[in-house]
């Protein structure tokens, strides 16, 4: 487990950073569960709503989006696949991502190839640290 | 940074304007009005629950689903409308929601300033003078930009807007109260409404100062076809009435902080209802609604158990139900 900031980064879960992404990815068999992480979960502000598509995706393929503090953002899936289930727990309440962002999955994909080579997908100690601080200097700076 | 200064616009193209911006990657400003009135609910709303269709269709309302956040909102002539369409990888854009309208709403802040309203930036997006809302506003990413809208309230009809939602007649003028006490307008604050064209060049002033100069646009043949295609798609049934996840009760909001949450429930006698008004998001009041209350539930104390607790809808919505089944009645959401 790494904390920056008081926010949680646990490791036996992947990440999905690209443009700002924030996902965790843990898998699990055939599938893999996807959730925020706890930086999006502590800057997004509070979630009110969320809505993914069940659906067959593409790496970087919009499926999705949710809204916090009266924006809404894009969901694009981590890796090519099929969405497989939705957290409908979630759905109804979203803000459970804010209060507990690793026990809170948001949809399972499973996975068109399990071996990803994703250069925007880390599991490593020091990038996951690396990638943080630089996304807590671009909060900073702007 | 192309500056579109349009003036009267035909309502929905008040709307197709700035998303068919977004999608065709064109930075910009844009101010506009609407020529007839109409209510524009965000992306994850479906107007069933949030709109007395019967009244907006007998009353040539029009309604309109549109890509980014916030509520829905009565929108008329007595508006201005500012959008701001930036490209998500610019540099100048914040990541987080907060920080992009606490950034972007700096210059229509400053525009309240110079018409000698003293507006200030209250999170998540409004903008008040004296703790009542005189603008509101929404963002979110449309295609490769993000987007800011807003609106800067010259006057504002309280009484159409309490009477488009959908709500039990009962609540109806607890709404028009709370609108009351709670917005505010320029008409208002200065007594007079300085012409829509004076805003608007004191608009463009603060952006200029604040993002550089701008360069007049004008609405060609490929952004008429954007939004062309996009009417089609945002007029059609499936988009306007695209049923999201079922919330739990119902949730009016006033402003910021400020709400009225009605939860139904159902027993063997009927259907019933509970009340609460939201102040400075803390439950300040609770009300019962339905002919066939509970005679064993003692209002009193259920009232005690409700009041002053910090509003979130999902635990009020649950503690309610579950302080009815502490007195051993039967409910059912």
């Amino acid at each position: 487990m790494i904390e920056i900031k008081g926010m949680k980064f646990p490791l036996d879960r992947k990440y999905y950073t690209k443009n700002g992404a924030h996902l965790w990815l843990k898998f699990e068999g055939d599938f893999i569960k996807i959730g925020m992480d706890a930086f999006a979960a502590k800057m997004i502000g509070n979630i009110s709503f969320i809505n993914v598509n069940r659906m067959t995706v593409k790496s970087g393929e919009l499926i999705g989006s949710f809204e916090s503090a009266k924006y809404i953002s894009k969901l694009y899936a981590p890796v090519s696949g099929k969405i497989i289930d939705v957290n409908k727990n979630i759905l109804r309440d979203s803000s459970k991502i804010n209060k507990n962002p690793y026990k809170s999955w948001i949809f399972k994909i499973k996975p068109d190839n399990k071996k990803d080579d994703n250069k925007y997908i880390i599991e490593d100690e020091d990038k996951i640290i690396s990638w943080i601080t630089e996304e807590i200097k671009k909060i900073e700076i702007k | 940074m192309k500056l579109f200064n349009l003036g009267e616009l035909d309502w929905k193209q008040t709307q197709l304007i700035y998303h068919a911006l977004a999608y065709k990657n064109i930075e910009s400003l844009v101010l506009h009005f609407s020529r007839n009135k109409y209510i524009s609910v965000g992306l994850h709303q479906d107007p069933r629950d949030e709109l007395d269709l019967n009244f907006c269709k007998n009353n040539n309302i029009g309604i309109f689903r549109r890509e980014i956040g916030g509520g829905t909102v009565l929108l008329d002539n007595n508006q201005l409308f500012y959008n701001l369409i930036i490209n998500r990888n610019n540099p100048i854009v914040p990541h987080f929601p907060e920080n992009f309208f606490r950034k972007f709403l700096q210059p229509v802040i400053e525009t309240y300033h110079e018409l000698g309203i003293t507006a200030e930036f209250r999170p998540l997006c409004d903008l008040i003078v004296k703790e009542k809302k005189v603008s509101g506003n929404g963002g979110g990413e449309i295609g490769n930009c993000k987007v800011l809208a807003g609106n800067i309230l010259l006057d504002f009809d309280y009484k159409r807007m309490a009477r488009a939602v959908s709500t039990q007649d009962t609540l109806r003028g607890k709404f028009l109260e709370l609108m009351q006490n709670n917005i505010t307008t320029v008409k208002k604050e200065l007594r007079v409404i300085p012409s829509k064209e004076e805003i608007c060049s004191i608009l463009v002033k603060k952006f200029e100062g604040f993002l550089g100069n701008m360069t007049e646009g004008s609405v060609n043949a490929k952004i008429t076809k954007k939004m062309a295609e996009l009417d089609k798609l945002y007029s059609s049934d499936k988009w306007l009435y695209q049923r999201g996840t079922k919330q739990i009760g119902r949730e009016i909001k006033v402003r910021e902080g400020v709400y009225l949450f009605h939860k139904t429930f159902d027993t063997k006698e009927g259907s019933e209802g509970i009340t609460c008004e939201i102040d400075d998001n803390t439950v300040k009041k609770v009300t019962f609604t339905g002919e066939y209350f509970p005679s064993n539930i003692d209002k009193k104390k259920f009232k005690e158990k409700l009041v002053g607790l910090e509003y979130d809808r999902n635990k009020l919505a649950n503690k309610i139900m579950s302080l009815i089944k502490t007195y051993g009645v039967v409910a059912y959401d």
